[in-house]
């Protein structure tokens, strides 16, 4: 067998910001028509990794050679020319154009009268027609149920992935980066996304596939690579190596298990709803949590399970029902009003929602109880600094530094200052909304301790999530969401994945 | 380059200016300084407290991640109002607290529109801006109020030991106040946690509009101070006082590293900034400069200003990888 030339082989890449020594030496051999898997904790390096990949970041020190050739891929269009594509985290969409329009953004079918009236091709000008053709088949090709016509900034996360994903597929020759795909789509979505890589592959490109959901890479990579603090620690077959180990590598330790057990009582009911309702986005929501218990909320996206938690919070106030915490009944428009009875809402967006990213972390986690730092209306630094290190050191906070900017921290880290905004606020009840979306095995597993400890301290916990394995990890009782409504509740320990998904997915009768 | 840099670069430019300009007045025009003398240095103060007295309530509000165009015409209505008061013979003081007053009225009524009818801070008060200096117009008949009591000059003339004019000591005790409540008050801190996040704010319990119009009042009161000490200067209710002030007050608080975004400024920068706009203008007279040019300096300074916080910006978003 002749030595395969590799669609793309990343040779000694090193890469530093500020003095600080992100990637160093980084090998990465992907070969056409594999799956790729990088894995590894936030902060690890793969977003720098794959930024060089992609032209915007240039290496400090290595080579980019794409099928067995050198390039120097030092900005975006190059590595588009060099037949690299990437799918960001963070969406990168247009959000004024339409879904065509995205999808062809730079890449637009142009029409011209042709002849001297061109001008160099000043004169041209975009094909409509063409563009929303095109688009219309492309998606039509993927099973994505898409309007081309759409405009962007309406659709919901979740469509926006996938014509994220149908315009890096366009601009795909060789490789394909896909960062964390799957953060926003369903499970039903998610089928969908695999089969179009299966199809990738069989057209001969490099999938370079980063994730922390390791049940998801199961099903479809082929290779991995590890990288622990910007070196690779690992690279070889999918399945060579078991999940402990795999985990090992990443977080340079022992992790006993992903979700610790509990050892709870379940006491008087804390968090009481009745008849809560927006129509038409959801209504008729009636349940309970008491103290001591995890209730998991699960449902596909655009269910409704956010806006039944930010009603419950105050902070998109519900039309009808009421919400009692403690038996005490909340006004429900204001988020002060829950938040000084004992209510927390660690929301589903951190960045839009959750954090002042350009202060610093003691401010952060400080925000919502700025009462408990003032003496004589004035702060007190010390205070505020004394429980800034309080919580960075019972939530593991890297950097541990009060003064460092929220922004620059990791999604895990960034995610646990904001649970310790909700402790140092004495928050009582819970309503922790996709808590471990874009975060790190080693961080999810504190989190998930955490909120244990919570629970065994009296806490009400509800905790909507998508990742069902964490639902089924996590909650003692699920509640599962369609369309607005309540439809089906069950216990963790007795229920499936599947039957969770029955529930939320099909209409019955 | 480094974070510190960022923090200085605004006070090493004013020094820089500080040295150049008497250096050129000795070398370039060949005289004695005048510059350092403290008739001008004292000239300096003067002409610059009315700008740094509001920019030290534009730093809030813009800092709350807001802007207010309409001080300048703030001042206008506040001088004829505050000069029609102190003729009616109620007293000089009395007619400063009517200024403030309607100031801090105008300002409630700008953060109440932005919050309450949900429209850009910027549109809001540009039509602000036309309602104010409208009244300011109405009421006087476009006159300039006049027959106010000689006492009315102290505010703006009077010096304490002889050598501090008024107003230095109104704007060193407003900087204060100032920068304490940005630092150490709950006010200041929601001020950054709204103009960082304005969402976030809210989801961690903040009432995010009572703050709002608060820094807005908190501003329109001090540019009714601002009106008093024109109405003081020139012992006369002018309508059109303080007109294109509202530009000098901005450019202040970016100039000294405050953020059009919000979430960034600190009222020191904001002082450098007014003093760096003052010492050009008064530096550009003595060294017998062209206004004309002043002003194409100071607009070029000010965009420099915002490149370099952009720039600045840009880089920290890549280095976070």
């Amino acid at each position: 067998m002749t030595e395969m030339i590799p669609a793309l082989e990343m040779r000694g890449i090193g890469k530093s910001f500020a003095g600080n020594q992100v990637l160093s030496g980084v090998n990465l051999v992907a070969q056409s028509g594999e799956v790729h898997a990088l894995v590894g904790e936030n902060g690890a390096g793969k977003s720098t990794l794959m930024k060089i990949l992609s032209g915007v970041h240039a290496p400090d020190a290595g080579e980019i050679l794409i099928d067995g050739e050198k390039r120097e891929l030092t900005r975006p269009a190059e590595a588009i020319a060099a037949g690299v594509a990437m799918i960001y985290q963070e969406l990168s969409l247009a959000p004024h154009l339409t879904v065509a329009e995205n999808i062809f953004l730079g890449r637009e079918p142009l029409r011209s009268v042709g002849g001297a009236f061109d001008l160099n091709g000043l004169l041209k000008w975009i094909d409509r027609r063409e563009l929303e053709q095109r688009a219309k088949r492309l998606l039509d090709d993927y099973g994505f149920r898409l309007n081309p016509r759409a405009i962007v900034g309406r659709l919901s996360a979740a469509d926006r992935q996938l014509v994220e994903i149908t315009r890096a597929i366009v601009e795909a020759k060789r490789v394909i980066v896909m960062d964390e795909p799957t953060s926003s789509l369903t499970s039903q979505e998610v089928e969908e996304l695999f089969r179009l890589i299966r199809d990738l592959k069989a057209r001969g490109l490099a999938i370079i596939y980063i994730s922390h959901r390791l049940e998801e890479l199961e099903a479809i990579a082929n290779r991995m690579t590890i990288l622990r603090d910007g070196i690779a620690v690992y690279t070889g077959n999918w399945g060579e190596i078991t999940t402990d180990e795999m985990i090992r590598h990443m977080a340079g330790r022992e992790l006993k298990e992903i979700f610790p057990p509990r050892q709870a009582t379940v006491g008087d009911i804390r968090l009481k709803v009745t008849g809560l309702g927006r129509p038409p986005v959801f209504e008729k929501i009636d349940f309970e949590v008491r103290a001591g218990e995890v209730v998991g909320i699960a449902g596909l996206a655009g269910a409704g399970r956010t806006e039944v938690a930010e009603a419950i919070f105050g902070a998109d106030p519900a039309t009808e029902g009421r919400v009692e915490l403690d038996g005490v009944r909340l006004s429900g428009n204001q988020p002060g009003d829950a938040i000084g009875r004992g209510m927390g809402l660690l929301t589903e967006d951190r960045k839009r929602t959750g954090l002042c990213l350009n202060l610093p972390l003691a401010t952060n986690i400080t925000l919502a109880n700025v009462g408990a730092l003032l003496k004589r209306a004035t702060i007190q630094t010390k205070l505020e600094t004394g429980a800034a290190e309080r919580y960075i050191r019972k939530l593991n906070i890297r950097p541990p530094s009060p003064r460092a900017l929220v922004g620059r921290l990791s999604g895990g880290n960034q995610q646990k200052s904001l649970l310790g905004r909700w402790l140092f606020a004495d928050s009582k009840v819970f309503l922790l909304d996709e808590p471990t979306r874009g975060v790190d095995v080693a961080a999810r597993s504190e989190i998930y301790r955490e909120i244990n400890e919570l629970a065994e301290n009296g806490a009400a916990i509800v905790m909507i999530s998508s990742d069902l394995p964490e639902l089924l990890g996590m909650a003692d009782r699920i509640l599962i969401m369609r369309r607005g409504r309540m439809v089906a509740e069950v216990l963790a320990r007795e229920t499936t994945q599947e039957e969770i998904l029955r529930h939320a997915a099909v209409e019955e009768g | 380059m480094q974070d510190w840099l960022k923090r200085f670069l605004p006070f090493i430019s004013l020094l820089v200016l500080c040295a150049l300009i008497p250096l050129c007045e000795y070398f370039v025009l060949g005289q004695d300084p005048k510059f350092i003398t403290a008739g001008n240095l004292a000239a300096i103060a003067r002409q610059t407290a009315v700008i740094t007295i509001m920019a030290m309530g534009m730093t809030m509000v813009m800092v709350s991640g807001g802007i207010d165009l309409s001080v300048g015409s703030i001042i206008g209505l506040t001088a004829v109002v505050g000069a029609m008061s102190m003729v009616t013979g109620i007293g000089v003081l009395p007619g400063i607290a009517v200024a403030v007053a309607v100031g801090a009225l105008c300002g409630m009524l700008n953060g109440t529109a932005v919050t309450r009818l949900k429209i850009p801070a910027f549109i809001v008060t540009l039509g602000a801006m036309g309602i104010y200096r409208g009244i300011g117009l109405y009421v006087s008949n476009g006159n300039a109020v006049v027959g106010l009591p000689e006492s009315a000059g102290y505010l703006a003339e009077r010096t304490l030991f002889g050598l501090i004019p008024v107003p230095l000591v109104l704007v060193i005790f407003i900087a204060l106040v100032v920068h304490f409540t940005l630092s150490r008050m709950r006010l200041g801190r929601y001020c950054y946690a709204m103009g960082s996040n304005i969402e976030a704010a809210r989801y961690a319990g903040i009432n995010v509009w009572r703050y709002q119009i608060a820094y807005y009042t908190i501003l329109g009161a001090l540019s009714g101070l601002a009106g008093a000490i024109e109405t003081s200067r020139t012992v006369t209710g002018q309508p059109n006082a303080g007109e294109g002030y509202e530009l000098n007050v901005i450019a202040s608080v970016v100039i000294g590293g405050g953020s059009l975004n919000g979430g960034q400024g600190t009222v020191v920068g904001t002082i450098i900034g007014s003093l760096i706009m003052g010492v050009l203008a008064n530096g550009g007279n003595l060294l017998q400069i062209s206004p004309f040019i002043q002003k194409i300096v100071i607009g070029a300074v000010i965009v420099l200003a915002v490149t370099f916080d952009e720039f600045q910006r840009r880089r920290l978003e890549q280095a976070e990888g």
